[in-house]
């Protein structure tokens, strides 16, 4: 029982620092001149992935 | 320090991951059009490796085994890489805007690479002692942003040569990918 | 679209694996042999499916804002759900699969599916879309292991994933003399995987030739009559 309780609350400690340090990055400014760089990364043709070079673009279908 | 050299050298060429082990195949078909995103890549996927390597490698063996929660062993990696992932886009947008430029664009597409993820597991899963660790840990990084730089200049090549129409993008990548893995295959006897 | 076109489009014209280009690492590492892809492909159809429900159910629920790490929670829990199952009931598909059951929360397929379609529709649309995604990828990889392993073995080999010793078919389709070792090897992986695509993407642009032909066909009867 302590043990699941252990587990639990690793998992919660855990799952709490990445999504304070998720929402603190995305507060984080971006430096001056890097408002609109993109990794234009082109492996997958998903378009749904933001780092796409096609995001943003409907898909006609 | 025979072990860690030994280890170091398959984990570069021989074992390379992705020539070998298909590992980060996205990146590597990915940002390898210029020489210079390639080499960002690569240096922001060292820097991510070597640091998540150390921390769930502690992690795992001061935490989850004494409290015997090894179980939560791929929950706690992937955490730990992402919110590593955040950290250091977060550090790097506050000090450094040219390292930033450089690197910081990459870092949101290590998430969900699995070369990172790969490294952590395999610490645990092959029982690698601290030197065998470090030398796998710095090792594969090292092999994937060669093997990713010397790609991409082949690509930039690649560019201006005309391609069998079907042919043109990702598969002629993955031709290329396999001609280098034929050349790799020559280190095999090498350790 | 309707449910039946969106369901067949992962198959195909939209094949997770030849025309998005995910999950590649797996399917290039996994398609030694038929017997392992068969094991992949039904351990990310189950997580496909499972996670699709559970993100097209709490959809409403999460903030926009944190909805990324609470995909990848979710994910990341559920493979472990299945790497454990398949550690106890199949040990042996286990060893051969190895690091890339758990790999499978880094693949792209299931984040990108929940992002881009679960998050947005309905249960029942989210987990038909994680069964059809599912079962491109099964198709690919075992087009792809179909190939390998004939090609380097000459054997098509399939054993029960439960039982390793029960052996449900063994073919011998190419003489042993005439096999060819190379496509067992990273080498014949890349090979075969640049070709299946190049297949695919030839017969789409086929395909679009035919029915742009056929719509300028239909206006100019259209016109003249």
């Amino acid at each position: 029982m302590n043990k699941v309780l252990l587990a639990i609350l690793f998992f919660g400690a855990l799952v709490a620092i990445y999504i304070v340090l998720f929402l603190l990055n995305k507060k984080t400014p971006l430096p001056e001149g890097c408002e609109n760089l993109k990794a234009d990364c082109e492996a997958c043709h998903d378009i749904h992935c933001i780092n796409n070079p096609g995001h943003g673009r409907h898909p006609e279908s | 320090m025979a072990e860690f050299a030994g280890l170091f050298v398959t984990s570069v060429l021989i074992n390379n991951v992705v020539l070998n082990q298909f590992l980060g195949m996205c990146p590597f078909m990915g940002v390898s059009r210029k020489r210079s995103s390639a080499l960002g890549m690569g240096i922001a996927v060292m820097f991510v490796i070597v640091v998540a390597a150390l921390v769930t490698y502690g992690l795992y063996y001061w935490v989850l085994v004494p409290l015997q929660l090894e179980y939560m062993d791929l929950i706690t990696f992937i955490l730990v890489i992402a919110s590593l992932v955040q950290l250091t886009e977060m550090f790097i947008k506050k000090t450094s805007p040219a390292l930033y430029k450089s690197l910081g664009v990459y870092l949101p597409l290590i998430t969900t690479n699995c070369v990172v993820l790969n490294v952590c597991l395999v610490n645990i899963t092959s029982a690698y002692s601290f030197t065998q660790m470090l030398a796998y840990s710095i090792g594969t990084p090292l092999g994937f942003a060669l093997v990713l730089y010397i790609f991409s200049a082949i690509r930039e090549r690649l560019e201006i040569s005309s391609v069998p129409k079907p042919f043109a993008g990702n598969p002629i990548a993955m031709i290329v990918a396999a001609i280098m893995a034929m050349a790799f295959s020559a280190f095999a006897g090498l350790v | 679209m309707t449910r039946m076109q969106n369901f067949k489009a992962g198959l195909l014209k939209d094949n997770p694996v030849f025309s998005l280009y995910l999950g590649i690492c797996s399917t290039l590492a996994i398609t030694t042999t038929v017997n392992n892809a068969i094991g992949m492909g039904a351990a990310v159809i189950m997580v496909l499916i499972i996670s699709n429900v559970i993100i097209s159910a709490i959809r409403k629920i999460v903030p926009d804002d944190i909805r990324i790490p609470v995909y990848i929670v979710i994910i990341a829990t559920l493979v472990k759900i299945i790497q454990m199952l398949i550690e106890a009931y199949a040990p042996a598909l286990n060893t051969s699969l190895g690091v890339f059951i758990p790999l499978i929360v880094v693949n792209c397929i299931i984040l990108g599916r929940a992002e881009a379609f679960a998050s947005k529709n309905g249960i029942l649309d989210s987990a038909l879309d994680g069964l059809g995604m599912g079962l491109g990828y099964t198709l690919a990889v075992l087009c792809m292991s179909f190939i390998r392993e004939v090609l380097s073995t000459g054997v098509l080999n399939i054993v029960n994933p439960f039982d390793e010793a029960q052996v449900l078919l063994n073919v011998t389709l190419i003489p042993e003399e005439y096999t060819i070792g190379l496509f067992s090897s990273p080498v014949g992986a890349f090979i075969t995987f640049a070709c299946l695509a190049a297949a695919l993407t030839a017969y789409k642009t086929h395909s679009q030739e035919k029915e742009a032909a056929r719509a300028a066909q239909a206006k100019e009867v259209k016109q003249n009559g």
